[in-house]
């Protein structure tokens, strides 16, 4: 851009050029989240130091602070963005290891899914909806008990914000973490994949990582659970919204 | 490592082409996902390098969705204003998802004389 490069460039030139590379925002993303890791290792995997929402929240303010619009931050973080899909397609083979498990307990557990899932968003959009929220906020919640991930392309084939629903299915996945304890306690849940399942209809993957430390079993169901959540609801809540055209 | 990132990327290609021609509804990559599993199915088993590169993903999924959900910065005087009923929407629906599907399970699996 400039012809002659002075021998020492200011702070500003280096952070012109420096902002106009991909490079920012990905150290800005990657060292967040990495940040986020390190706090939730000291803090012995407590689910409110949730790495994902750490990163999310230090990355948010970064770009506030330094002024850089959304729309730049995404230019350089759409490579970590891309694999979303790649990471999505990979879930098979934690599906398919968990499969095994499902044996004489298919019906019981389908039942439970189908259930759990339309708890989930009718409760969800109604409290939203009741309490005032628009379409938009509204809109966000119905995906939300989804894993990340396949949540935001329901999202998107549903016509409702993908950012919104990313950020409510993470809120919902470290308050499941949070609350599932006490909430199976209070239903009298005993047997552990009972518990585990009903953890990862509700709390996707931050449910299912508490639940591998509380009890394998209860994991490996949680799991389960999550995969099936995941593909039933890509499959059944875009034909769901379109039939009742929501 | 790469025979497993490669058999992913494929599959993957394979949804999203599906999803573009016939099925418009179902995100792309689920599309992959079901095709895969009908593969593991198929060959009864998972190949080491497919397991190496799923177990890395499963590590850091969280990573992956940092950028999209960013985007609630220019949402966030939207969701102040309706902070309240964000918030007990999330806890109301989370306590029921979690009870109900605790519930059902307990229900059915005495019924099926367990």
């Amino acid at each position: 851009m400039n012809a002659q490069t002075p021998a020492f460039p200011n702070i500003h030139e280096i952070w012109v050029y420096l902002s106009g590379s991909p490079l920012l925002a990905l150290v800005l993303t990657l060292g967040a989240y990495q940040l986020g890791v390190i706090v939730y290792e000291r803090a012995n995997r407590h689910p409110l130091a949730n790495p994902v929402l750490i990163a999310i929240v230090l990355v948010a303010a970064t770009i506030t602070l330094i002024d850089m619009p959304y729309s730049k931050y995404f230019e350089g973080a759409q490579f970590v963005h891309f694999l979303l899909g790649t990471a999505t397609v990979s879930l098979a083979v934690p599906i398919y290891k968990g499969l095994g498990a499902m044996r004489g307990r298919i019906l019981p557990l389908l039942a439970a899914l189908l259930a759990g899932g339309l708890t989930s968003i009718v409760s969800a959009v109604g409290t939203a909806r009741l309490l005032g929220a628009d379409s938009a906020i509204a809109g966000g919640f119905i995906a939300k008990s989804v894993t990340a991930p396949i949540a935001m392309g329901i999202a998107e084939r549903i016509g409702v914000s993908p950012t919104l629903t990313a950020v409510f299915a993470v809120s919902t996945g470290i308050l499941g973490a949070v609350l599932a304890r006490y909430v199976l306690d209070l239903v009298r849940s005993r047997e552990w994949w009972q518990r585990g399942f009903a953890i990862g209809v509700a709390a996707h993957g931050l449910g299912t990582s508490r639940a591998f430390s509380v009890n394998p079993e209860a994991g490996a169901y949680s799991s389960l659970a999550m995969g099936l959540h995941g593909v039933l609801g890509a499959v059944l809540i875009p034909l769901g919204v379109r039939v009742l055209g929501l | 490592m790469m025979p497993g990132l490669v058999q992913i990327l494929l599959f993957q290609g394979l949804g999203e082409l599906i999803t573009h021609f016939f099925l418009p509804l179902i995100p792309g990559p689920v599309v992959g996902l079901i095709l895969l599993l009908g593969f593991l199915a198929l060959r009864k088993g998972v190949n080491a390098p497919l397991d190496e590169v799923a177990t890395v993903f499963s590590q850091h999924f969280g990573l992956l969705f940092v950028p999209a959900a960013v985007g609630v910065v220019m949402f966030w005087p939207h969701l102040k204003a309706h902070a309240v009923a964000i918030g007990a929407a999330l806890l109301v629906s989370v306590v029921l998802t979690i009870a109900v599907t605790a519930l059902v399970l307990k229900g059915l699996s005495r019924g099926s004389g367990k």
